[in-house]
């Protein structure tokens, strides 16, 4: 385990390095700097600026002053320091660091997305075991239509419904903003809905396969009474699809958000993910993939933990 | 007199399936005496399986349906009985193990997980006294240092070891009654023969009736003593064991009989096999189900069905032919040889 764990952190940072590199020059190599804008700068005020932010050195300069900042180990003028990662201060955003937006939004998005994910898993798996046991009767063709049209619905128009539901009609959330948990309720629920929905097929599915193994035939020979051989002898092997799912799922809500951030005006760092690309705000866009690994990186390192610790023939290694 | 704890009348199983109904059991009906050793002989698809899971309710429904016959177990109709009171009879009176000992454990649970519970929920054993006495019936099986390999994983034992771990959780309640389906067929020669020892030791210290399903007639001598014969869902000969191997009644029984291999032939001499394929269950033919497979078809087995009747005082068959000797010459060729 613990040899598992070092394995997994020296790839990690491999990882977070490639990914950075990658993202570095990939940036840069998309015509349009940072400073661009409608109108025209002064060559004297264009070249200020861009001494101002470094833009003005070649690339690879850059690019170790950069990789330096983030890993911790140089400061914006080139000294050698030894402290926390600091990704520089954002080329659009004025008077911010990255560093401090991120501070900002990372908890909204944070809060978010582990509600949405615990939502998806909570409803899915509930959802799949009971459409599982009540194979093709009406139940289960309800449970499974529901789960369809969640996959299919796209997650404004679901969250447009909601917000004539909830608030306006039944006033009993927030519309909008951020402050307390209930700001989050639609906005998770919303998120979390196709992820429920994707669950709901697979711990179904997996339930109906591991129902057909002879183990739980003995189970019932045993004598033991239906709802033990289910919550103690299937459901185990029914949840591995669903764990592997997790992953994927995790990079889904993460990417996804952004679209719900906008609609229930939370300012968490979905936002940030597709504007700063777009605005050409190096460190920022930099800042928020680094993030995005990170939090991906530890997910799948949790999900293959969880699959061991589920399954006792899978050795992490 | 041997006292009959289990006696089962007239027991029809169906499966409703897309290309028609199939009678898998159809009108079955034995007895069974209490420490004795029945065996329930047939090919694959013949109903021998589905008779037993049927008395536990283990059917798998829908598709199956068990649409008559009566099971009476200490008086009592398992078939007609409530789902709860099943189950407390279930692993606890009546238990089953069962062919394929690679998958009938469940690999997510430890050993101890596995055989704790049943004991806790039938003898309502604390945790402490279950793991004890589970460790006491593993030793019972022939499992080497039991009180720390109970805390393994069915994928750390091997076939034959995971066949005496089912063997161990399926006694841990003492039951009267042991369906056995297969429990060999899945494991090489040697543990099979360790195996059915293990049985009849057990059978011995415990006073167990044990139904033994199996296509193998090695292991019907080995340690049956009565044996029923199935054929397309029906009972085709009753028999003890002895009478059987010296002169079967039933022509089906005596395909079996030649397809066995046996050490002494010479090398020379061929295995028969039984003709042809076992019926479509869907259409089963008017008269006897054997017919088309018979080497001794008449007229009359076309249009009837033979019914089982007695031949010796012990043994039954359903065939029209009151003996085979007069082909005896060719299967005596074969078996004594």
């Amino acid at each position: 385990m613990v040899r598992f764990l070092i394995r997994r952190l020296l790839w990690f940072l491999l990882t977070l390095w490639t990914v950075f590199t990658v993202s570095f020059f990939l940036m840069r190599a998309v015509p349009g700097g940072p400073f661009d804008g409608d109108r025209k700068l002064e060559p004297d005020v264009k070249r200020m600026i861009e001494q101002r932010y470094n833009v003005d050195q070649p690339k690879w300069k850059q690019y170790v002053t950069h990789l330096g900042m983030a890993a911790g180990v140089l400061s914006e003028d080139g000294q050698w320091r030894w402290g926390l990662p600091d990704l520089g201060p954002s080329y659009r955003i004025r008077d911010y660091t990255v560093n401090q937006i991120i501070a900002q939004g990372l908890p909204i998005s944070a809060a978010l997305g582990i509600l949405a994910l615990s939502f998806g898993l909570v409803f899915g798996v509930t959802a799949g075991i009971i459409a599982a046991l009540n194979r093709q009767n009406f139940t289960d063709t309800g449970v499974m239509l529901l789960a369809t049209v969640g996959i299919a619905v796209p997650n404004f128009w679901m969250a447009s419904i909601g917000i004539i539901l909830f608030v306006f009609w039944i006033p009993l959330l927030p519309a909008a903003g951020w402050g307390s948990l209930s700001h989050l309720v639609l906005p998770a629920f919303c998120l979390g809905a196709p992820y429920a929905a994707y669950i709901a097929r697979l711990t179904r599915t997996g339930m109906l396969e591991v129902l057909h193994q002879d183990y739980i035939r003995t189970a019932y020979a045993k004598g033991l009474p239906a709802r033990r051989v289910i919550m103690r002898h299937a459901l185990k092997g029914a949840l591995l699809p669903v764990v592997s799912f997790l992953g994927p799922a995790a990079a889904g809500i993460l990417t996804g958000s952004l679209v719900i951030e906008k609609v229930f005006h939370l300012s968490g760092t979905g936002t940030y993910f597709v504007e700063a690309a777009l605005q050409r705000d190096y460190p920022l866009a930099m800042g928020v993939v680094l993030v995005y690994t990170v939090v991906l990186y530890t997910m799948n390192v949790i999900v293959d933990i969880s699959y061991a610790v589920l399954d006792p023939r899978i050795k992490l290694q | 007199m041997v006292e009959t704890i289990l006696e089962v009348k007239d027991l029809s199983v169906r499966f409703d399936t897309e290309e028609g109904v199939v009678g898998a059991v159809d009108r079955v009906g034995f007895t069974l005496m209490r420490g004795e050793t029945l065996g329930l002989v047939g090919e694959s698809g013949c109903g021998k399986s589905v008779t037993n899971l049927a008395l536990l309710g283990l059917v798998p429904s829908p598709p199956g349906k068990i649409v008559g016959g009566e099971a009476l177990y200490r008086g009592e109709n398992l078939l007609e009985m409530s789902a709860g009171k099943l189950s407390r009879i279930r692993g606890n009176r009546i238990a089953m193990i069962f062919q394929d000992p690679m998958t009938s454990l469940n690999p997510f649970m430890t050993i101890a997980d596995q055989m704790t519970e049943v004991t806790m929920l039938h003898l309502r054993h604390t945790y402490s006294e279950a793991i004890k006495h589970a460790i006491t019936m593993l030793g019972n099986v022939g499992i080497a240092s039991p009180e720390s390999r109970i805390h393994g994983y069915p994928h750390q034992f091997s076939g034959g070891m995971r066949q005496r771990v089912m063997i161990a959780m399926a006694l841990s309640c003492k039951p009267e009654i042991l369906i056995a389906d297969e429990p060999t067929t899945a494991l090489d020669v040697t543990i099979q023969a360790q195996i059915l020892e293990l049985m009849k030791q057990l059978q011995e210290s415990e006073g167990t009736a044990i139904i033994m399903i199996t296509h193998d007639m090695g292991v019907v001598a080995n340690i049956c003593h009565r044996v029923h014969v199935m054929y397309a869902g029906r009972i085709v000969e009753q028999a003890t064991c002895e009478e059987l191997f010296a002169r079967p009644r039933h022509p089906y029984t005596l395909g079996l009989l030649d397809s066995v291999p046996r050490v002494q032939k010479s090398a020379a001499g061929q295995l028969l096999a039984i003709d042809g394929q076992p019926p479509d269950l869907v259409h089963l033919p008017v008269g006897c189900a054997f017919e088309p497979r018979c080497r001794f078809s008449e007229e009359r087995c076309l249009k009837e069905q033979p019914m089982l009747r007695e031949m010796t005082p012990s043994g039954r068959a359903a065939c029209f032919l009151d003996s085979l000797d007069g082909s005896k010459a060719l299967s005596k060729e074969t078996m004594d040889d």
